[in-house]
């Protein structure tokens, strides 16, 4: 990737689009420090100036295929341990209505190897919007469900959007592309 | 501080509940364990030993068998988060050292476990008598952590690699043989009742664990992330 430059404003949703092998998923993930550019930067601006990169992991929450889940864990199991491991309080509730609201039952005791790939997709959001980031990273966040899963996860992102998160999804899917006000085509 | 103990026993609990749930590391290291005390124990057994050779030759097959389970199974913790595609999530969401510490916590736990089997069946199989039993555990405890610490880093180093299975093991043997030598020479010392020497051995075992974790401490965020 070269000649890439741009800024997502609080609110927005930005859209990366581009054919198989332009870098999308790679340029998420750069974006959420996962991997080191070659050249070129990222930096995160709040109103006290740039977020030191040591803080990325609090700001930001991120969906994709390349972040796994532990397949011998269960839901509830899954989204403890990421609260404990960035150091948030383990508030029970808070827990199950974090799952309850991406439509998983959290009492459901079987672990994610058993999960769906919609079901898992949808605990992968679950766990990325755990710790209220500013800035959320979704990479093909309708690949896997079924079209009531869609219409659910449009109004998930823009709702997530409305209440102030910066939202970046890259995307090939023609309705996902439409939740966006803005979008960077990437060259193939 | 309260809060990286707290985030590195989440890393750790989940480790254990992990590999209680699929114990894919536990039985590597208990096969390869039993089969290679199995096979001493029958080729050699208690009476195979000249009785002014046992100390030294005991002490050396002892760590010989650990050394070779450890190198079966501990590199797994990190593997496996980057086989099952685990690894990203953990980089986003933890620090570097709450990862480092917890699997480091992971492997001395297990080596431990694995020890507290393999020792006692080793010392009645293989006919074993320790003088100083004390000074005895005290060694196998500082080898256990000086092992731990050693593997974790280098586990870590080869799980993005190919060929991580003999990488694992040519990257440990030049780091853990002078470990191997002074443990050897404690475990005889400890065989044999020889308080001094015993101590001068675990002064060196102590040394080279820490140096080791010092150095693990500042190398694994870089190993971690790039």
């Amino acid at each position: 990737m070269r000649g890439i430059a741009g800024q997502a404003r609080p609110g927005s949703i930005l859209v990366l689009t581009g054919p198989n092998g332009s870098g999308k998923s790679t340029l998420l993930q750069i974006l959420a420090g996962l991997i080191r550019p070659t050249r070129g930067e990222v930096r995160y601006l709040d109103g006290d100036g740039e977020v030191p990169r040591e803080e990325w992991r609090h700001r930001i929450g991120m969906a994709a295929p390349a972040l796994a889940l532990y397949e011998e864990l269960t839901a509830m199991e899954n989204l403890e341990f990421c609260a404990r491991v960035r150091g948030l309080e383990v508030d029970g509730d808070r827990l199950r209505n974090g799952l309850v609201a991406v439509g998983l039952d959290p009492d459901r005791p079987t672990v994610v190897g058993g999960f769906s790939t919609g079901m898992q997709q949808r605990l992968k959001l679950a766990q990325a919007v755990l710790h209220d980031p500013d800035v959320l990273l979704l990479d093909e966040p309708g690949a896997n469900l079924d079209p009531d899963g869609q219409d659910w996860l449009a109004e998930f992102v823009r709702g997530m959007a409305e209440e102030g998160r910066t939202v970046v999804v890259a995307t090939n899917d023609r309705d996902e592309m439409t939740w966006g006000t803005d979008r960077v085509a990437l060259p193939g | 501080m309260w809060r990286f103990l707290g985030e590195t026993m989440a890393v750790f609990a989940k480790d254990m509940r992990c590999e209680f749930r699929t114990r894919v590391a536990f039985n590597s290291l208990a096969l390869f364990a039993v089969t290679t005390l199995a096979a001493v124990s029958y080729t050699i057994g208690p009476y195979g030993i000249a009785e002014a050779d046992r100390p030294y030759l005991l002490g050396a097959l002892l760590w010989i068998v650990v050394f070779f389970a450890a190198m079966a199974g501990l590199d797994r913790s990190f593997v496996k988060e980057e086989e099952t595609h685990t690894a990203p999530l953990l980089r986003l969401a933890a620090r570097p050292l709450v990862v480092w510490g917890g699997k480091l916590l992971f492997n001395t736990v297990t080596l431990a476990l694995l020890m507290a089997i393999l020792v006692p069946l080793y010392v009645v199989l293989m006919g074993l008598s320790v003088r100083t039993p004390g000074w005895f555990i005290l060694v196998l405890a500082a080898g256990c952590l000086a092992l731990a610490v050693t593997t974790t880093i280098v586990a870590a180093i080869v799980a993005r690699a190919m060929s991580r299975g003999a990488l694992f093991a040519v990257l440990s043997v030049p780091l853990l043989l002078p470990l191997l030598v002074f443990l050897i020479q404690g475990t005889r010392a400890a065989i044999e009742g020889r308080v001094p020497d015993v101590l001068a051995a675990l002064r060196a075992v102590v040394s080279l664990g820490g140096v080791m974790t010092v150095a693990s401490a500042f190398l694994f965020p870089v190993v971690w992330h790039d």
